[in-house]
């Protein structure tokens, strides 16, 4: 079974293009290249492959693993959006991703792309 | 006023990826004007361009390379070359006394044609990020001083096919004015996108193709001429305040000696004999020469039957009697029409007649025109002309008529 890291790692095989040996869950993104407005970039090309939609709100994402961690998190509110719309309440815990997700909340809040604008 | 010197150069062009390689193409007269094999060639009227043969991989990381757009990988690797060529050193507060002046007519286009393909084409309202990023015109200036840790002004002008006249010339004035020690001046221009080509296309402003030869179908200066073809690349120089130069032994390609504008306020695209000769007067002026001493000029010259007649009526304007024995190179035959960085490709290719004491072709020039009748060097390079001081006019739709005057190296 694909894993959400497996086929983040093939964006990032295809676009960058970056060899798999480099391409581990606690690779610094910033050591692949990709700084704080690449990343508003692979995140765009991320919202297409995976069907979801980012939050107006930045977060802080490191590693390969915290886009992982949050594509993840990202998933399972969608899905339990939809749970929660088909059954009239929240719910959706029966759908979980591939790899647990970091709370949301792990993730500090800062301004990811909009750092580098003006 | 203090002197300046050009003491490197860079060149990305259809004609060659060095100064040297682009002036042995000109002289030898390959003309890089050929079919466009882009996937769109068969919506264009007249499928021609001189393109570059370039990949940007092979000089850019692939994230980095992301956020180029075309016309900024080609003005990064001119300015590499250029302040390689200088050999120059920054010591002190000479970052913050370094400019980058850079023109360009259209920018980033193929990206914003990209954008707009996302919109318009595929329906889709997904654009790439990177988008205003890419398609501004100052891209390429600001990534020339990123790259370079270049501090002082960082100036991007766009006055069609004089930008990179215009670029050259306000750098010379800043260091001859003693506010910079040196600037990278020149220009960039990627214009083969399809909307590009197709608006330049309807503008009724561009050759039909030459049936026996396509990469003839610019004829600047011959009766049987139709109008200009578009080509791509960029030219990027080190100008250096000439004591700074000479103190530390740089090689010196030519001064650059003036700069001459004069506007053209009587329409939008005709141009005017009396508005080219004030121009190339005012050049003089700037340079402190005297039209006699004038040994060469490298002419706008586009091909077009607009620009050829007037441009010829205005060298007699201001030479007189002599401008029949002065040797005129309509160099866009051989290397298209750059637009934005036009002008310091023709530029270069000037400062490297001189060095050489050859006067280059006017290519595809087979059919006298009564109205075009000096001496074009028509279809062959003139080898032993020695000229010492050389005029490099262009002259813009928007009326930005600008000249630059250059002197032989001591």
């Amino acid at each position: 079974m694909t894993t959400t890291f497996d086929r983040l790692c093939a964006i990032l095989a295809r676009d960058y293009p970056l060899q798999p040996a480099q391409l581990t869950p606690d690779a610094p993104l910033e050591s692949l290249g990709i700084d704080s407005l690449g990343v508003a970039e692979l995140l765009f090309n991320v919202e297409d492959a995976f069907g979801i939609a980012l939050p107006a709100q930045p977060v802080a994402l490191q590693t390969v693993g915290d886009v992982a961690r949050f594509i993840d998190s990202l998933i399972a509110a969608r899905a339990g959006a939809a749970a929660g719309q088909a059954q009239g309440q929240t719910g959706g815990q029966e759908e979980t991703p591939d790899a647990p997700a970091q709370p949301l909340a792990a993730l500090a809040p800062v301004p990811a792309g909009a750092a580098a604008l003006p | 006023m203090r002197r300046v010197a050009v003491t490197g150069i860079g060149v990305v062009s259809p004609l060659g990826q060095s100064a040297a390689e682009a002036f042995e193409a000109a002289r030898a007269g390959r003309s890089a004007i050929g079919l466009v094999q882009a996937p769109f060639a068969h919506r264009l009227a007249a499928p021609l361009a001189a393109s570059v043969r370039f990949n940007g991989a092979e000089h850019f990381e692939a994230p980095r390379l992301r956020m180029l757009d075309r016309a900024s990988q080609f003005a990064l690797v001119a300015s590499s070359q250029a302040l390689r060529d200088a050999s120059v050193r920054l010591s002190g507060d000479e970052h913050e006394r370094t400019g980058v002046f850079v023109g360009t007519g259209m920018g980033g286009i193929n990206s914003i044609d990209e954008g707009y393909q996302t919109l318009y084409g595929q329906e889709s309202d997904r654009i790439k990020p990177f988008m205003v990023l890419m398609g501004m015109h100052n891209a390429p200036a600001a990534w020339i001083a990123i790259e370079h840790g270049l501090t002082g002004p960082n100036l991007t002008y766009s006055t069609a096919c004089s930008s990179s006249a215009v670029a050259i010339g306000e750098a010379w004035a800043r260091i001859a004015r003693g506010e910079l020690a040196l600037a990278l001046a020149g220009g960039t221009e990627a214009p083969l996108s399809f909307g590009s080509m197709k608006a330049w296309e309807a503008l009724r402003t561009v050759a039909a193709i030459d049936e026996r030869d396509p990469s003839a179908s610019c004829k600047p200066f011959s009766a049987d001429r139709s109008g200009m073809v578009l080509g791509e690349g960029a030219a990027m120089l080190v100008l250096e305040d000439w004591e700074r130069a000479t103190a530390r032994g740089a090689f010196i390609h030519g001064e650059l000696a003036g700069y001459g504008l004069y506007t053209d306020t009587g329409h939008i695209t005709r141009p005017s004999v009396q508005g080219q000769a004030a121009a190339m007067r005012a050049a003089l002026r700037s340079a402190g020469i005297e039209a006699e001493e004038v040994d060469a000029i490298n002419a706008h010259g586009t091909g077009t039957q607009a620009n050829d007649g007037v441009e010829t009526a205005a060298i007699k304007a201001v030479f007189g009697a002599r401008a029949g024995r002065i040797p005129i190179s309509a160099t866009k035959a051989l290397h298209g029409h750059l637009l934005g960085a036009t002008s310091a490709l023709e530029l270069v290719l000037s400062l490297m007649a001189m060095q050489h004491a050859v006067a280059l072709p006017t290519l595809h020039l087979a059919q006298a025109d009564p109205q075009c009748d000096l001496d074009y060097v028509p279809n062959v390079s003139r080898e032993g002309v020695q000229a010492r001081t050389m005029l490099s006019s262009s002259f813009a739709f928007g009326g930005t008529n600008a000249v630059l005057a250059v002197r032989a190296a001591p």
